[in-house]
């Protein structure tokens, strides 16, 4: 079976900045696949590539199995939300949704109907006749997605469809965008900067740094073996141990990424002592940061919020341990 | 410290500052525009008398209804309300492409020159720009010069010299309101047409159109009133025809009937007041 997306080669060049470096890329049918990077990594230019509105410099752009790389955007089986939304101000919440229907030439009464399934299927029903400019700023997104998904496209190409949302709208749309892609059972092609929402929704992440793709898996793959640093500090958060700092801790003498929830305080089998220097209560946990004897060196650990029973404050001693299965050896970087 | 005891003054009283801030400019618009436009009105019912020609405060609707009735001012009223249309609608028909080229198409540079050279004509004065078309339509002006050899003449001065002179002259006025329309037009609402499956003349109709005919007609507004009021270019390119600024020129000056002056020139005051009216609705009068 052919692949949704497939690109080879894909370079783009805007002056002398090069934005995707040489890049290879499979994204299966019916997958939820995120690009995830810092902005200015090339995540947005590759999802633009794929949707026509940039001409890479070199390389290819096949969608199912066809190459596209030469149509223009009318022409190709995706659709897209954009980041801002982009609906037509002086069109009302239907006639947007209908506008792909009408250049398509569906008859009028099919358009109407499809239209409604597709703003039913965002829960946004009732609003038909509102102008965009009357809506909230999740409601505008829903018509976005609507207006998308009524084509029936092969692939939905999603570019931070959540950035403008505040956190409650955000995690409610997470899941709802997550429905309808398992509805929908179609591609969507999803690019974020924030790592929690790529981690939750995708079933592969492409993590990108400076024009490439630094790291390619499953979300676990990708949290829990970060291949360097910038991966593990990009994705989640993760004390860095210097080769020194992972021989003491019992762990291969080798930099070492460790997440914060797989740090033990005071484990039965002892650890490397220590002294407190902070403790940050987040809500749900408390986070404790550990000065290690003699090493110069800082470790941060989790422990849940269990209520009262938590004792610990700056000062105290503690023992600190790292199950080995639980530290992700690093790519040695020339810095 | 003067100036900061001052503000420290001024800033909890909005009303003293408000009024130290309107006070000049509302006096300037009240004497030169209210007081002069009222008085204009009134004049129209004044009468002159015959013998000294002066102006007589003596109540009379005889200008008005000479005006209404008369078939000559119906006739230049008609004519002037055809050229104005045909200027308008000239110069949308340049305006736009224009404009868009501006907005969507040059670059950053380019649209700095155009910009420019869009407004440059506008540092000239109106007469040295009226005059050039006089020596460009005259018998041996260049139009005649560029059109003789394929048995064409110029169309010397008339109604079309006219046009021609007018729709030059209102040309940056037209494009300006439509260049800042297009500018309006997010690149990302094009790209979303085009992702929906709209080829360009579908994004141009259904998207680009709708959205700036507000524009549009904003720059209309400023091409029809400008004609409406014109009698300077007619004089010196129109040959014997004659604009409802003429009529009021000829009443002002040689005929010295102030009153007949003022009874015609509420003619151009009315339509411009039915044309505002009527677009008033599209909302056009928000993006002037």
């Amino acid at each position: 079976m052919d692949s949704a997306i497939r690109l080879r080669g894909l370079h783009k060049r805007f002056g002398e900045t090069v934005a995707v470096a040489d890049l290879d890329l499979d994204i299966e049918p019916g997958e939820f696949f995120s690009m995830l990077g810092p902005s200015g990594s090339g995540k947005t230019t590759v999802l633009r590539c794929i949707a026509g509105f940039e001409q890479p410099t070199s390389g290819t752009v096949e969608l199912f199995g066809a190459d596209v790389t030469a149509l223009a955007p009318f022409a190709r089986p995706v659709n897209t939300v954009f980041q801002d939304y982009a609906l037509f101000p002086h069109l009302s919440v239907i006639a947007n949704v209908e506008y792909g229907l009408k250049v398509a030439g569906v008859a009028r009464k099919e358009r109407r109907a499809r239209a409604e399934e597709a703003l039913g299927q965002v829960r946004l029903a009732g609003l038909e006749d509102r102008r965009p400019h009357e809506l909230s700023g999740g409601q505008r997104q829903r018509v976005a997605l609507a207006r998308a998904i009524v084509l029936r496209p092969q692939a939905l190409l999603l570019d931070e469809p959540l950035g403008a949302l505040d956190l409650k709208l955000r995690e409610q749309m997470q899941v709802e965008l997550k429905e309808l892609q398992r509805s929908l059972g179609i591609t969507f092609v999803f690019v974020t900067h924030d790592q929690d929402e790529a981690l939750t929704l995708s079933d592969r992440v492409a993590v990108f740094d400076a024009g490439e793709v630094v790291q390619l898996g499953t979300p676990r793959e990708v949290y829990d073996h970060p291949r360097n640093r910038f991966i593990a500090s990009f994705v989640g958060s993760a004390t860095l141990l210097e080769p020194e700092v992972a021989e003491a801790l019992g762990l291969a003498r080798a930099p070492m990424a460790v997440r914060p929830e797989r740090v033990l305080l005071d484990a039965p089998a002892g650890g490397v002592p220590g002294t407190i220097a902070e403790v940050i209560y987040t809500g749900p946990e408390h986070r404790i940061v550990v000065d290690l004897d003699g090493l110069g060196a800082r470790i941060t650990a989790l422990e849940p919020n269990i209520g009262a029973g938590h004792r610990r404050t700056r000062g105290d001693r503690v023992t600190v341990s790292v199950e080995p299965a639980s530290a992700a050896p690093l790519e040695d970087e020339a810095a | 410290m003067t100036t900061h005891r001052v503000s420290a003054f001024l800033a909890p009283r909005r009303r003293l500052r408000l009024a130290g801030l309107l006070t000049a400019p509302v006096l300037w618009l009240g004497l030169v525009y209210v007081v002069a436009l009222s008085a204009l009105l009134v004049t129209a019912f004044w009468t002159v008398d015959e013998l000294t020609g002066q102006v007589q405060i003596e109540w009379t609707t005889e200008n008005v209804v000479e005006v209404v009735t008369e078939a000559l001012y119906r006739t230049v009223t008609l004519r002037t309300l055809g050229i104005a249309a045909l200027v308008t609608v000239i110069d949308v028909l340049i305006a736009v492409p224009v404009a868009f080229f501006m907005a969507k198409v040059a670059g950053p540079r380019l649209r700095h020159l155009l910009v420019i050279a869009v407004l440059a004509p506008l540092w000239a004065s109106y007469l040295v720009k009226v005059y050039s078309w006089r020596a460009l339509l005259s018998s041996d002006g260049i139009i005649e010069w560029v059109l003789s050899p394929f048995g064409l003449h110029t169309p010397g001065y008339g109604i079309i010299g006219v046009v021609l002179a007018l729709s030059y002259l209102w040309l940056p006025y037209v494009i300006m309101p439509i260049y800042a329309g297009f500018d309006r037009v997010p690149d990302r609402l094009l790209e979303a047409s085009a992702d929906l499956g709209g080829r360009g003349w579908r994004t141009l109709t259904a998207v680009v159109l709708p959205m700036i005919r507000p524009a549009i007609i904003a720059g209309s507004i400023f091409a029809f009133s400008l004609s409406l009021g014109d009698y300077i270019t007619t004089g010196i390119v129109g040959g014997t025809t004659q604009m409802l600024g003429n009529l009021v020129y000829t009443n002002v000056g040689a005929a010295n009937n102030l009153p007949l002056a003022a009874a015609i020139s509420l003619i151009p005051i009315g339509i411009i007041l039915v044309y505002l009216a009527a677009v008033r609705r599209t909302g056009a009068l928000r993006s002037l």
